[in-house]
């Protein structure tokens, strides 16, 4: 039992130390914004998770979330001069409220007509801002977007010359959010969530108020999906309501979390950070090619992992992680690949 | 004396404009075992989910404990102690026994209890604590009813509803569903039971209510249905 603990602490300290070096040794900015990409997308995933994956619930309209985060905070920024560290709680805020007026309606769907109002909504709010120049004193910059004021180097609103900060910016949410995972899912709200994911009426008749444990949820992927939005925004410099909001930022959150491992805690995370990896790659190197050849491909690698790995890429991790820590009990093994992966 | 523990009266309910339930007037007094019993498309199925919560009522009273309850969500209903083990079991077929356990006392009032509940469910079901660290698919049927039963009981429910509980199972093993109905009757608890398996319903309960197509045909005690000609014509093959 000890050597499995000292075992499992080891991992974690080697990757919190890979993740605290890579900037030592990956000085190219392109290379590390590729690396910091691919942490946010490991980030906004595993917030997509923390509701729809723990719960069971397909909600392909996520960018909702980022994009009122960003333009919120954007906005304060803007037009008011309030540091984004200080607005990204506003548009986590926002967002929170979002999720629940949403919720409240949609929770009742079962199924694919959640799964379709979720795609509604995303798809109304990007017209919706598209539409939208401004919004009382805020300038909102409709189609052509908006552009994030330029400070120079200003740590204290959320903007750096060189792209370190941003990398460690970024490890830090993903720690924070695969902790949280992690907290969610051995708290009673975590057995709730799976119990209605895998039968909501079951859970219902022993008192399980579900339209709440859904709610509260809810509102916590949405609070992290904002902030990984004001991220974004911050990075980026530039929010173009497609980008933000659209089917693209929605959809590839739910195409990262469901190939690495959805409702698990570190299935997003390991997603996350290899297909987007790859399809960094192959952008870099079929790009030019043929036109949208490097989506093809990528598209190919989603089909084929949901076809033959369709628990996620953690299942195949799992494996070697328990035979790493020399665990062999096949009961045991089937419950952690589904409840508590990579703990 | 006798206590009424729930009354319904005049209750209508359904499926948006397909009325199941109609009219539909019945009691059950504290302590008893009374059986709903009907064939197919009856409405058991529905009257037992309106009860619970699950299908709002359209008019109509329900009455549990003095209190009107037909307007409120089925968690309040479960919290006050009408306790519903559903049609086919439904346990959470990626969890223990023990966790399966433990989901059903989700409620305030019952986790302060939990420790007792448990060593109380597994006195009467000493299947589950065999079974405790196995996960609910790997049961076999009769023990998934089981743990249905069980986990039922860690809500502390004040009545057990139970619908179709020998569904799928083997005459051996029904009979056993049955006895452990009747010793959780015994420990206090008000048992509603719906079935098709008429024969072994009646003769566990006190009384009886005969459902045809959504209104009560015929109420009484399990010993006049049980007797009574249609009946037996219709419900028991003699």
């Amino acid at each position: 039992m000890d050597a499995v603990k000292t075992k499992k602490i080891s991992l974690i300290v080697l990757f919190l130390v890979i993740g605290f070096i890579i900037p030592q040794f990956v000085t190219k900015p392109y290379y590390l914004h590729v690396i910091t990409m691919c942490l946010l997308w490991a980030y906004l995933a595993s917030s997509w998770n923390l509701f729809c994956g723990f719960a069971g619930q397909l909600s392909l309209g996520h960018g909702v979330f980022t994009a009122v985060g960003a333009y919120v905070a954007v906005m304060l920024f803007n037009d008011y001069n309030i540091s984004p560290w200080i607005g990204m709680f506003a548009g986590a805020g926002a967002a929170v409220l979002l999720s629940i007026l949403i919720g409240y309606p949609t929770f009742k769907l079962r199924g694919a007509y959640y799964a379709l109002a979720t795609v509604a909504i995303g798809s109304g709010v990007v017209v919706l801002i598209e539409n939208t120049q401004a919004l009382g004193p805020f300038r909102v910059g409709g189609a052509e977007g908006l552009i994030v004021k330029l400070m120079g180097n200003a740590p204290a609103f959320f903007q750096f010359m060189s792209k370190q900060p941003y990398y460690y910016i970024a490890l830090v949410m993903l720690i924070i959010v695969v902790l949280f995972a992690f907290w969610l899912k051995n708290s009673r709200l975590g057995y709730y969530l799976s119990a209605l994911k895998e039968d909501p009426e079951a859970a219902e008749a022993l008192g399980i108020n579900v339209r709440n444990a859904k709610l509260v949820a809810a509102a916590y992927s949405a609070f992290f999906t904002a902030i990984g939005g004001v991220y974004y925004a911050m990075l980026i410099r530039y929010l173009e309501p497609n980008a933000i909001a659209g089917p693209m930022m929605s959809n590839e959150m739910v195409f990262l979390a469901v190939v690495g491992g959805s409702g698990t805690v570190l299935g997003p995370v390991v997603g996350g950070i290899t297909l987007h990896a790859i399809s960094e790659v192959i952008q870099f190197y079929f790009g030019d090619l043929a036109q949208g050849l490097h989506l093809f491909i990528y598209g190919l690698i989603v089909v084929f992992m949901i076809m033959f790995k369709p628990q996620g890429i953690i299942e195949i991790l799992q494996k070697y992680y328990n035979r790493f820590l020399g665990i062999t009990d096949r009961g045991e093994d089937e419950k952690s690949v589904k409840r508590t992966a990579g703990s | 004396m006798i206590m009424k523990l729930l009354t319904i009266k005049n209750l209508n309910s359904g499926y948006g404009d397909i009325k199941v339930i109609k009219n539909v007037s019945l009691e059950i007094n504290t302590g008893e075992i009374v059986s709903i019993v009907g064939a197919n498309g009856a409405g058991k199925t529905t009257l037992l989910k309106t009860i619970s919560g699950v299908i709002p009522a359209e008019s109509g009273e329900i009455v549990f404990d003095g209190k009107r309850i037909e307007h409120l969500p089925p968690h309040m209903i479960t919290d006050l102690g009408i306790i519903q083990v559903p049609e086919g079991r439904r346990i959470f077929p990626m969890f223990t026994v023990y966790e399966n356990l433990l989901i059903g006392s989700v409620l305030p009032r019952t986790i302060k209890e939990r420790k007792n509940n448990l060593e109380r469910v597994f006195e009467l079901l000493p299947r589950l604590a065999e079974r405790k660290t196995q996960v609910g698919s790997t049961l076999s049927g009769g023990e998934q009813q089981m743990l249905a039963i069980g986990r039922a009981l860690m809500g502390m429910p004040r009545i057990l509803m139970l619908d179709e509980p020998s569904l799928g199972l083997s005459p051996k093993l029904v009979s056993t569903v049955f006895e452990i109905i009747s010793k959780i009757n015994s420990q206090g608890i008000t048992v509603v039971l719906v079935e098709q398996n008429v024969k072994q319903a009646l003769k566990l309960s006190q009384r009886a209510y005969v459902l045809e197509n959504g209104m009560i045909a015929l109420e009484g005690s399990a010993e006049k249905i049980i007797n009574d000609p249609q009946v037996k014509k219709a419900y028991l093959g003699l």
